[in-house]
């Protein structure tokens, strides 16, 4: 065979059924345009199982909650009809909605209910249930949980815990999720798809798109398969959200992904955690250096320049969310205020090199970011520019993050990021601590008034009346967490989430997001739907 | 003397194994990853220490090394490889979903850079100091000192995102099931990630082939056939290729182990479901039990692909098969 051969007899006919292959692709996606494709960031390897936290970050699609989130994040019913914390604080009481059943077509009882929570509570999953003594069904609609002591944070487990059913539940449930959620898992391919289809048996509105596919793939692939026309929706980071997909628009999500300056904020006095963690700062143990930090910071130029102008200014670790407290909020940008603020505390620059001294100490100290986070890197070199004309020499430092948080996290000013959809969050964020705390109040802050509305919050009646305890906690007018009270933190800049859609696609009224970028979205899936023809 | 030849291999297997689990545990355990770290993420502040030590109790992290280890070696024993964390399945369940997805692209990507590798050095032997070996030297050499993942991204941007010729992802098309994708689909999705690994491995073969056949080429029996009149291609073919074809075959054998690395990065690059990504995140996210299930896995593949080699030896070489008593 020579090469003319070879060129008309195998080259040929290969590319021809190339080209085929590529067009018959081409025609499948624009034929079926009711299955949605979308690629929404990390597979959850080990499966779909509640008990274990799968769904704990917004939605667990294959199965449905006793209470959830609307669009406002205000807490609506969901499989409960009805729910009363009693007892004390200690026992919810929840009446289950009748005659919903599985998508296997058997029925969802309080027995079920009462089983996923007694489960999870001891699955050694993503899920803390520590709080629970015991779930026990009543009769068939009827469910208690009782508390070992009281927490009104736990509604947060009525919000986000799907009910699996009693009989199929088992080791392998994971990978056969059986719910009673808008959708059912179809096939999973680990490492690459997951096929979901909508459930025929959901009690609930059935929605309109029939057919997911999501995709597992890194964000370039994600990119790449967008431009090639491939995806509906996709979770991109900010810096990657400026370009043009066709036939896509971007969508941004608010969220309280927060980032923000953690300060220490006890002296060094050379005491150690047991682990042997040293604790304190002796520059940031200053209030003064602390509210001249939150003073001086620009906000809207970091979010302009690090975020790309997707994000907003944050001055609270809740911003915007239910309970976050609105008097907080100050003019920032506003360097005279912090240099007066200093120079009362007696910050001088005595010695001409730009840099303020008190008592012999210089007013220095570093900035730690993880390595990995280019954002992070972005926000603590920013800061740093921007504390350099009132006196402040903040050093950025990028740093292992195992190091920062197995070493560093209680002795150095940390680039940290929160943000959920629980008053948990700031309980542990500012609460007075253990003496082995690691994320929780790594900064060793304590104020017994604060530590008191806090723990009243925790006890109270229902979710409502703990909302002015959070915020009182927040500034009652004299003192609190935030910058006006012992500005504890610098909080910097809320991100926006981004996310390229098919121009044909309608996805209602997204939900602010929590920290972490993708899954959220599909809080209200089952109200997306197809606007073309 | 094959029984002999069996046990003192099965004997080394075990001892080989044997050393590799101990010495990965060591490893592993030392890693600064936590795996309850790793596995909360960013739910940090939801979950209490209680919590974190109710999930270390179920990974069994509450046990001192040692103990850990010994249970593990004992169940081990047993055919027992434990439950991945991460996965929360058994390992030999998530290796053996993983490895077949693997085991075609490096298949694939195997005899062609076999092939073409072993081509490719004759050619250039034969040819030595032509413009044509020069040219070859110049690719195997180019390849030898490229990183897979370099080669797979600069593939995927040119064939993938610019001409749209091959798919971005995954296995098979987004969408379908696996009984559903044709036989054509699955091999469109696995070329450019066969490609790029086969690219690369082409390069060592090449170079080892080339220089036997140029040996070959200078020996006593080659001169003594070109003095009667045989020419450089019939002297190749006939006199040089058995003679330089056994060499190739170790080398192709022995490079399991590069395959298998190889995989693993443009399995990352092509978000090509196999072993390999699994590899990755298995290590990052602490999974132990994985870690230690593949990389047992791995030992046992290479090492049955020397194995292979030693036996094609005896089968090819009349040599070797005559002489029984040098088997080991």
């Amino acid at each position: 065979m020579n090469v003319r051969h070879f060129l008309i007899g195998v080259a040929l006919p290969l590319l021809l059924v190339i080209a085929s292959g590529c067009d018959r692709q081409q025609k499948v996606s624009a034929d079926t345009p009711k299955t949605l494709t979308l690629i929404l960031g990390e597979e959850n390897t080990e499966g779909f199982d509640p008990t274990l936290g799968w769904g704990s970050y917004g939605n667990p699609l294959f199965q449905s909650t006793l209470l959830k989130r609307d669009a406002d994040l205000k807490i609506v019913s969901d499989l409960a009809t009805k729910w009363e914390l009693g007892d004390g604080q200690l026992a919810w009481t929840v009446k289950i909605r009748p005659e919903v059943v599985f998508s296997d077509g058997s029925p969802l009882t309080a027995r079920d209910v009462a089983y996923t929570f007694n489960t999870a509570a001891k699955a050694g999953g993503v899920v803390d249930l520590s709080n629970l003594q015991l779930a026990e069904a009543i009769d068939d609609s009827t469910v208690i949980l009782r508390l070992k002591h009281p927490d009104i944070t736990f509604i947060q487990h009525l919000i986000t815990l799907g009910i699996v059913p009693e009989k199929l539940h088992g080791p392998g449930y994971g990978r056969k999720p059986i719910g009673s959620g808008p959708y059912k898992l179809v096939r999973w391919d680990e490492g690459q798809q997951m096929i979901v289809e909508a459930n025929d048996r959901y009690y609930g509105i059935k929605p309109s798109i029939k057919r997911l596919v999501f995709l597992f793939s890194t964000e370039n692939a994600a990119i790449a398969a967008a431009m090639a026309g491939k995806v509906d929706v996709l979770g991109v980071s900010s810096n990657l959200a400026g370009q043009k997909i066709p036939g896509m628009t971007l969508h941004v999500v608010k969220s309280v992904d927060n980032r923000g300056l953690m300060f220490p904020m006890v002296p060094d006095t050379g005491r150690k955690t047991p682990r042997g963690l040293a604790i304190g700062n002796n520059v940031t143990s200053d209030i003064a250096i602390r509210k001249a930090v939150n003073y001086a910071i620009n906000r809207q130029a970091l979010v302009d320049g690090v975020l790309d102008g997707h994000g907003r200014p944050a001055f609270g670790a809740v911003d915007d969310l239910p309970w976050d407290n609105p008097e907080i909020r100050f003019k920032d940008n506003d360097p005279e205020k912090a240099k007066a603020i200093l120079e009362e505390a007696g910050w001088r620059d005595s010695d001409g090199d730009g840099v303020r001294e008190k008592d012999g100490k210089k007013a220095e100290f570093e900035i730690l970011y993880n390595t990995k986070d280019s954002l992070r890197q972005g926000l603590a070199l920013a800061v740093s520019d921007m504390l350099r004309p009132v006196g402040i020499k903040a050093v950025p430092r990028g740093e292992n993050w195992d190091r920062i948080k197995d070493e560093l996290t209680h002795a150095f000013v940390i680039v940290y990021g929160f943000g959920g959809h629980s008053p948990l969050e700031m309980y542990k964020l500012y609460h007075s601590n253990g003496p082995e705390p690691m994320y929780w109040n790594a900064g060793f802050y304590v104020n017994p008034v604060v530590d008191n509305y806090l723990d009243q919050a925790l006890r109270a009646p229902s979710f409502d009346e703990a909302i002015p305890l959070w915020k009182k906690a927040q500034w009652d007018g004299k003192t609190g967490i935030s910058t006006p009270g012992d500005a504890s933190w610098a909080w910097l800049v809320n991100l926006d989430h981004t996310y390229f859609i098919n121009q044909c696609l309608d996805v209602g009224k997204s939900q602010m997001e929590p920290h972490g970028h993708g899954w959220p979205i599909t809080a209200n899936i089952d109200q997306w739907q197809w606007t073309c023809k | 003397m094959i029984t002999q030849f069996l046990l003192v291999k099965t004997f080394r297997l075990i001892l080989l194994i044997a050393a590799v689990a101990t010495l990965s545990f060591v490893l592993v355990s030392s890693s600064p990853v936590d795996p309850v770290d790793a596995y909360v993420g960013a739910a940090m502040l939801r979950i209490s220490p209680d919590q974190r030590e109710v999930i270390a109790k179920r990974w069994g992290l509450d046990r001192p090394p040692v103990e850990r280890f010994g249970r593990w070696a004992g169940q081990m024993a047993t055919g027992n490889f434990g439950v991945s964390t991460i996965f929360n399945e058994p390992v030999l369940s998530v290796i053996g979903k993983r490895f077949i997805t693997s085991f075609w692209l490096m298949a694939l990507a195997w005899s062609l850079s076999g092939a073409l590798g072993f081509g490719l050095g004759l050619i250039a032997g034969a040819r030595e100091d032509t413009l044509l070996d020069r040219s070859i030297r110049l690719y195997a050499y180019t390849m030898a000192s490229t990183p897979t993942f370099w080669v797979g991204m600069i593939l995927l941007m040119i064939f993938s995102v610019s001409l749209g010729w091959t798919p971005v992802c995954c296995a098979w098309p987004p969408g379908l099931s696996a009984e559903q994708a044709t036989l054509w689909q699955r091999l469109h999705h696995l070329l450019l990630p066969a490609i790029t690994l086969s690219l690369i491995g082409i390069a060592q073969i090449t170079l080892h082939t080339r220089e036997k056949t140029i040996e070959a080429l200078r020996s006593d029996y080659s001169i003594f056939a070109r003095a009667q009149g045989e020419s450089t291609i019939g002297i190749v073919f006939r006199r040089a290729l058995r003679n330089v074809a056994l060499p190739a075959v170790t080398l192709q054998f022995a490079s399991l182990g590069e395959l298998f690395g190889g995989a693993v990065l443009a399995e990352q690059v092509f978000a090509y479901p196999g072993l390999g990504r699994t590899t990755v995140e298995a290590g990052i996210r602490g999974d132990i039990p994985l870690l230690l299930g593949i990389v047992l896995f791995s030992t046992i593949f290479v090492f049955t692909g020397n194995f292979m080699a030693d036996l094609i030896y005896h089968l090819v070489d009349p040599r070797l098969r005559k002489a029984t008593g040098a088997i080991s």
